[in-house]
């Protein structure tokens, strides 16, 4: 603006430089501390660093725990997403067209997301619990033959994948309904005068219409479920083999067994995986902020 | 197609609404009653004399029991709650007070290569807790604040700069220049044109940001458990710290205590619901 230019800059950088400053301490001094002590024996309890070279990448590669835990980890992302988003969006079309006291409604429906994970998922063990829980309760008393919610193998990682449904699906039907409220009427009155079909309207229209923000949602919800943890850790702990993900495996790692150096492997790991997501997510919001989509 | 519509948001309603329900049931039983193998879903003044009726005698113990330390825990409920008070106010403070001096910045000012600044932020949030934590531990147990009030507010502070900045920089955009520019010809400093005219401005986008920081910090649990399992403990890392403790889960207490730990989570979302959407998204969509 108006003040000279030299001066303007140092404002500026006296704006931003603290927050950016905080952002490099926390963030970037742990990524070089991590890639240094990958390649060492570093223990979390004392004791000197050994250079043992690649052996910790070796692990991480032939370990078979990180490759389920991998596994498990992209089932939990691809599953936990879909069905949230095909939840979500049922519910944002059921709900926009308008029905009586729809603020209340919805502001009810959000409010499983807002809650703590941790605090939630603990109390979630009360619910399913194979003696005790109401949910077996019920489904006896209706003649079923409950299932082991928690304790069954095959089951509790499905288990822990409810939970998260229960949380985000507010989550996908508010951006979904976000990007149906965006559609402009008179799309949908020319679309009735050429007499086109329920079904084509949805497909042609509607759909297309939405995706732009539900690839946005999609992102959102698929780089908070790769973190997945505080759901495991309520409900099973971190060293369950039918239930460990990336993030617990790596607490297991390094907070139980006190293996640092390959933990940092691990994180390195993880790291450019992550990185790769986020490149993904932020050039997406990048092409939706330039053409202007989300405004 | 009306029909259906209805019975698929009244389904979902139950579906959210359930387990907070049931939450509320049981912070009125005493133990054995959520424990029992009949369940207990009518809250009567009297004890039932038959034991597998579906009424329990209602009973506000669990919360006058809220200050007892259980097995597993070193402080009592209120205690920790006190913990995710001052950690989530004061680093909120922090956070809002940083976010928005930065958000300024990138606003109205052409900072080299803000672009990337700004994506890199974001992508800081992108980071499992668990894969920069040992860094950190490191470097608290070095400085002593391992364990601490302050070491948690430093850390939730930086994380939710990125929720701060993005929302900010959201909310100030909307803002009009020329309301600051008018300032300046009237003989206004920088300093002055920004806390006079643009602060009053962004109030709104100030408390909708300090809400949602307040949120993501009362909420975690990651570094919470990781840095924070001795001293200075949030409640979710001290309710995590009761499960497999030698007495039993105490299921009332959790659950009366889960219930003052969400009630102002509610309120909250209640109170910005006009802008859930946009603290969600990290501004990345506006309603």
């Amino acid at each position: 603006m108006s003040s000279s230019a030299p001066r303007a800059r140092s404002l500026a950088w006296a704006l931003v430089g603290p927050t950016l400053a905080l952002l490099i301490a926390f963030n970037v001094f742990p990524l070089l501390y991590n890639i240094a002590s990958s390649f060492t024996n570093a223990e979390l309890i004392g004791g000197e660093w050994r250079s043992v070279g690649g052996a910790n990448y070796a692990r991480v590669f032939e370990d078979e725990l990180f490759a389920g835990a991998l596994r498990r980890t992209a089932l939990f992302v691809v599953c936990a997403v879909t069905l949230e988003l095909l939840l979500g969006f049922a519910l944002a079309l059921s709900l926009h067209r308008g029905l009586p006291g729809k603020q209340v409604v919805l502001t009810i429906l959000l409010v499983p997301m807002m809650l703590s994970p941790a605090v939630m998922g603990l109390y979630w063990n009360l619910v399913l619990n194979g003696n005790y829980g109401v949910v077996n309760q019920g489904l006896t008393a209706l003649g079923f033959d409950p299932p082991q919610w928690l304790t069954d193998r095959d089951l509790k990682f499905w288990s822990i994948l409810l939970i998260d449904v229960w949380m985000w699906t507010p989550f996908m039907m508010l951006i979904a309904l976000a990007g149906l409220n965006a559609i402009p009427p008179s799309i949908y009155e020319a679309a009735q005068i050429d007499r086109a079909r329920p079904w084509k309207v949805f497909t042609r229209i509607t759909l297309p219409m939405c995706t732009p923000v539900l690839g946005l949602a999609v992102l959102f919800r698929a780089t908070d479920a790769l973190k997945q943890f505080d759901l495991v850790m309520a409900v099973t702990g971190p060293n369950d083999a039918a239930t460990q993900t990336l993030s617990t495996l790596l607490y297991q790692v390094v907070f139980r067994d006190g293996s640092v150096g390959l933990g940092a492997a691990f994180s390195c790991v993880i790291l450019v995986l992550v990185i790769a997501l986020a490149t993904v997510f932020t050039r997406y919001i990048d092409r939706l902020q330039s053409k202007d989509v989300t405004a | 197609m009306k029909w259906l519509r209805w019975l698929v948001v009244a389904l979902y309603l139950l579906i959210a609404t359930a387990p907070l329900a049931w939450m509320g049931l049981s912070s009125l039983k005493r133990r054995a009653d959520t424990i029992s193998p009949h369940a207990k879903v009518l809250p009567a003044a009297e004890a039932p004399s038959d034991p597998t009726s579906p009424r329990f005698e209602a009973t506000l113990d669990a919360y006058r029991e809220l200050n007892v330390v259980h097995a597993g825990a070193q402080q009592s409920f209120w205690r920790h709650l006190g913990s995710s008070v001052l950690i989530g106010l004061v680093s909120t403070l922090a956070s809002v007070a940083l976010g928005t001096c930065c958000a300024y910045g990138f606003s109205r000012f052409r900072v080299p290569g803000a672009k990337d600044w700004l994506f890199f932020v974001l992508s800081t949030r992108f980071l499992p807790p668990l894969a920069v934590v040992v860094p950190v531990l490191i470097m608290y147990r070095t400085l002593d604040l391992q364990g601490t009030h302050v070491g948690l507010i430093v850390l939730y502070t930086v994380f939710n700069l990125s929720l701060s900045v993005w929302l900010m920089k959201g909310f100030l955009d909307e803002i009009p220049r020329a309301f600051e520019e008018a300032a300046l010809v009237d003989g206004y400093t920088r300093a002055q044109a920004f806390v006079r005219v643009v602060l009053p401005e962004a109030r709104t986008g100030m408390a909708v940001t300090a809400v949602f920081c307040l949120i993501s910090s009362w909420n975690e649990y990651g570094f919470a458990m990781t840095l924070n399992s001795s001293g200075a403990v949030t409640v979710p890392a001290y309710f995590a710290g009761l499960q497999g403790n030698i007495e039993g889960m105490p299921w009332p207490q959790i659950a009366a205590g889960a219930l003052v730990f969400v009630a102002p989570i509610v309120l909250f979302t209640v109170l910005v619901r006009e802008n859930l959407l946009r603290g969600m998204t990290f501004g990345t969509i506006k309603q």
